[in-house]
């Protein structure tokens, strides 16, 4: 049952891919079905932006969908909400007006609700008593057994109720965005507000708002407290759907909104979408490098990328709002690059992530380890996800980062020193941002697959099954294609970019081997540093073979003559992450608690030795207590009108009735 | 830290008088010969303490100073065995000390020349019949030369290697 529902998601994937890619070369139409819905019907149109995002969902689902047959096996709970949140999402793109939009946005949420949350209801965890994954960092000698899953249903409906109640106050914010619009424009179709002529203070305030709920539902810090919660909640290919598709829906609204909405968008619009891009980066990152929690890990690497696509944008808002038109072109089409390029990556970490918490039953780094023997496969699959999103060439990941570093360089020709200013800010986070997301996958990959295993359950890891390599190896495909194929690409792209800013695309299909970065600014080419990579790795081999020096020895690893070697002695986690957590100890206010427990006859017998150690989150502290602190003080004081007495009731419909009488 | 520096100018320079340059100079070069006959290029020695004093320690590391500078002659001091084509073990083998030294014998890759360094590393020296002491170091792994001294000054160190090599090539 399971297995058909999601052999027809992987079909309807299938399916979006196609119509997706005829609508990305140029395809447009338009359905309306009248009776559908309220308020103008159901519409749905295509476009070129469109159609980018529907190919993508559809070729994001294809591998995730084959993974789910294996993952799931025959757990049949989430296959129907799994296929309505496929459909829901190929949705949102093609809206055409806000009805269609709300409800499409609506099931979307609902859908991947029912999936975040499907922990909670029942079922099994998949392996009972192996040790948990905590949140907080805490080193016992023997990680705690059993209580798993009692603490997976708690963990699930936190999370879940987090995401709904962010995901609805985002849903607000888009809704009030979306109805001011439309009493101004007159229209609820998406079309006719381009030409609608607004005052500058009400184009900001719709700006405000529907950027607000976009960027709720892209997790753009600090709207990104629900992400890192319900990405591990859900099953794993879910979390691959989710942030490497679902996320991006809030970045597909964001371009719509800047440019084309209500656009032309002034220069604030883009000053902030590039600073906010920039904070998510690097914050994001410097979260994702003190998590030990795989899948909260790549939760946070998600809002990483969100920032850096949001810093393509932001620079491709400004460049239009220059009279740049060639250069803003280049900055949206990084930016889609890098959309379509976190989808597989990060799709690909997922279900890596998946297939390893599948097999050791937890999610916690610290008691993993070894891997890479035990499971060989996702081991690979999960290097090439790492060396992809920690933009590496020649994969996918380097290409989009480098077509974006070379729309900020050009800032030079904006004329603002200001807005230069910005743009320095975007370049010097990006490079940041670049190098400590290589830091943490170093751990990320390290620390999980290679050395010794930690744990018992990381010892009796076994491979995945097929399908779910199939899935993996699909998307590796895609990365490794995304990564050599840019000359192909980028032109595509550039014509979206080219539709949404009314310019002409100066990225052309030219050269097979070297993509050019307009104005003879830079040029790349992914095959030649493939190719020259292959050389350095054969070239030598080549010749220790010709001179006869390939006599090898197996031994096992030097340990310093170390007569005992175990996994306590390998560098872990929280180990790699300290110095990054003592420079920046600003951000995470960490809090240390160490407690040696000694023999009661002399201190120098330590019979334990207990390391907690906290980050906080600053957003959450700040932010998020406050508010709700607030909301709960005001909701306890009006509660005192709900005092349950009939005799109050009747007096309020009477003030009521009294109210409306003198009104009227 | 004035103090430490008041004691170090007070104190002065107490170290022997070095074997003159020239002499050096004249090992050195027909050691970098002999190296380059039988290793191709250079021989890397990694140095390891079975139970030492340090004596034989100081004595080594003086090598690598200004005066004698042994990295001119194509001979270096690196960080694992699996690096090494040469041991250099000084001191008595203790207990604890044994199997490890079998075991970075083991990790040396093929072929490899061990060479003892200090009266003790011969048969235990001052420590001979201690209960710590498993034996000198022929007692634990194949010993190709052994450089007598306690300390066994630089020179005689570099001139104990040529001996080596020289022992080597018969
Ligand atoms: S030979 Fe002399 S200097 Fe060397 S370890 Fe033995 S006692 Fe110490």
């Amino acid at each position: 049952m399971s297995r058909v529902a999601y052999s027809v998601a992987a079909a309807l994937g299938a399916l979006a891919a196609m119509i997706g890619i005829s609508g990305l070369l140029g395809d447009t139409w338009v359905v309306t079905v009248p009776w559908a819905v309220p308020l103008g019907g159901l519409q749905l149109s295509m476009d070129r932006l469109a159609g980018f995002f529907v190919a993508l969902i559809g070729f994001a689902t294809i591998p995730v969908s084959l993974y789910a047959i294996g993952y799931a096996g025959d757990d049949r709970r989430g296959a129907l909400p799994y296929v309505g949140f496929v459909i829901a999402m190929c949705a949102v793109p093609l809206a055409a007006n806000v009805m269609t939009f709300a409800v499409a946005w609506e099931l979307m949420a609902l859908a991947s609700y029912l999936l975040v949350v499907q922990k909670a209801t029942n079922g099994t965890a998949t392996h009972p008593g192996a040790p948990a994954a905590d949140g907080s960092e805490s080193h016992d000698a023997s990680p705690h057994a059993g209580g798993r899953h009692a603490h997976d249903a708690a963990e699930a409906t936190g999370a879940a109720w987090t995401y709904a109640v962010m995901a609805h106050a985002g849903f607000v914010c888009l809704l009030a965005g979306m109805l001011l619009l439309s009493a101004w424009s007159g229209s609820t179709r998406f079309a006719d507000w381009r030409d609608t002529e607004l005052t500058p203070l009400a184009r900001d305030a719709v700006f405000v708002l529907l950027a607000l709920g976009f960027a709720s539902k892209a997790g753009v810090i600090p709207l990104h407290v629900w992400l890192p919660l319900a990405h591990p909640a859900a099953p794993s290919h879910v979390s691959a759907l989710m942030s490497g598709v679902m996320i991006k829906l809030g970045v597909y609204g964001l371009f719509r909104v800047s440019l084309e909405w209500i656009g032309p968008a002034p220069a604030w619009w883009g000053v902030a979408i590039l600073v906010a891009g920039t904070i998510s980066a690097v914050v994001g990152v410097l979260y994702a490098l003190v998590e030990h929690d795989l899948k909260r890990l790549l939760a946070f690497h998600s809002i990483e990328n969100v920032g850096i696509i949001l810093i393509g944008l932001g620079a491709g808002v400004l460049f239009l709002e220059s009279g740049l038109g060639t250069l803003a072109v280049l900055g949206i089409a990084a930016a889609l690059y890098h959309t379509a390029n976190h989808a597989a990556f990060k799709g690909l970490l997922f279900l890596g992530a998946g297939a390893v918490v599948r097999s050791t039953g937890t999610r916690n780094m610290e008691v993993m380890g070894g891997l890479v023997k035990r499971m060989p496969w996702t081991a690979a699959m999960f290097l090439l996800g790492a060396v992809a999103i920690s933009a590496l060439p020649p994969l996918n990941g380097f290409v989009s980062e480098w077509l974006t570093f070379q729309a900020l360089l050009q800032s030079l020709q904006v004329p603002h020193t200001g807005i230069g200013l910005v743009f320095v800010g975007g370049m010097a986070g990006l490079a940041l941002t670049g190098g400590l997301a290589m830091a943490c996958f170093v751990k990320a990959f390290g620390v999980t697959f290679l050395a010794l295993p930690r744990s018992e359950a990381a010892r009796s890891a076994v491979e995945a099954p097929g399908w779910m390599r199939l899935g993996m190896a699909l998307l590796a495909f895609a990365c490794v294609a995304l990564g050599l194929g840019p000359t192909i690409v980028v032109p595509v792209l550039g014509l979206v970019a080219g539709d949404l800013t009314g310019e002409v695309t100066p990225l052309w299909f030219g050269d097979w081997l070297r993509l050019d970065v307009p104005g003879d600014f830079a040029s790349l080419s992914t095959f030649a540093i493939a190719i020259a990579l292959l050389v350095a790795g054969i070239v030598p081999l080549v010749v220790l073979r010709a001179r006869g020096l390939t006599r090898r020895r197996v031994y096992e690893t030097w340990g310093c003559g170390r007569l005992l070697q175990t996994s306590r002695m390998q560098y872990t986690a929280t180990a790699f992450a300290s110095p990054f957590r003592r420079i920046f100890d600003f951000l995470y206010q960490p809090a240390h608690a160490l407690h040696v427990e000694a023999h009661p006859e002399s201190r120098f017998f330590v019979d334990a030795i207990r390391y907690v150690h906290e980050t906080r989150a600053v957003a959450e502290d700040w932010l998020y207590h406050p508010l709700s602190q607030a909301l709960h003080d005001v909701t306890e004081r009006i509660r005192g009108v709900q005092s349950g007495s009939t005799n109050v009731y009747l007096v309020y419909i009477l003030a009521a009735l009294v109210l409306m009488l003198v009104l009227g | 830290m004035l103090r430490q520096l008041r004691a170090a100018l007070g104190v002065g320079v107490v170290t022997e008088p070095p074997a003159p340059a020239s002499e050096i100079e004249a090992l050195g070069v027909t050691l970098r010969g002999e190296i380059a006959r039988l290793f191709g290029r250079s021989l890397h020695i990694r140095q390891v303490d079975a139970g030492s004093c340090n004596g034989c320690e100081i004595e080594i590391s003086g090598l690598t100073g200004p005066h004698y500078d042994l990295e001119r002659f194509g001979l270096h001091f690196v960080a694992s065995p699996r690096h090494a084509d040469c041991l250099l073990v000084t001191g008595p083998v203790t207990r604890n000390m044994a199997e490890a030294l079998r075991r970075t014998w083991e990790a040396t890759p093929d072929p490899k020349l061990v060479i003892a360094v200090g009266d003790c590393s011969r048969d235990g020296g001052i420590f001979a019949g201690s209960y710590a002491i498993a034996g000198g170091v022929a007692d634990v792994i194949p010993v190709d030369a052994v450089i007598l001294g306690c300390p066994p000054s630089p020179k005689a160190l570099l001139a104990g290697l040529l001996d080596a090599m020289g022992r080597l090539r018969q």
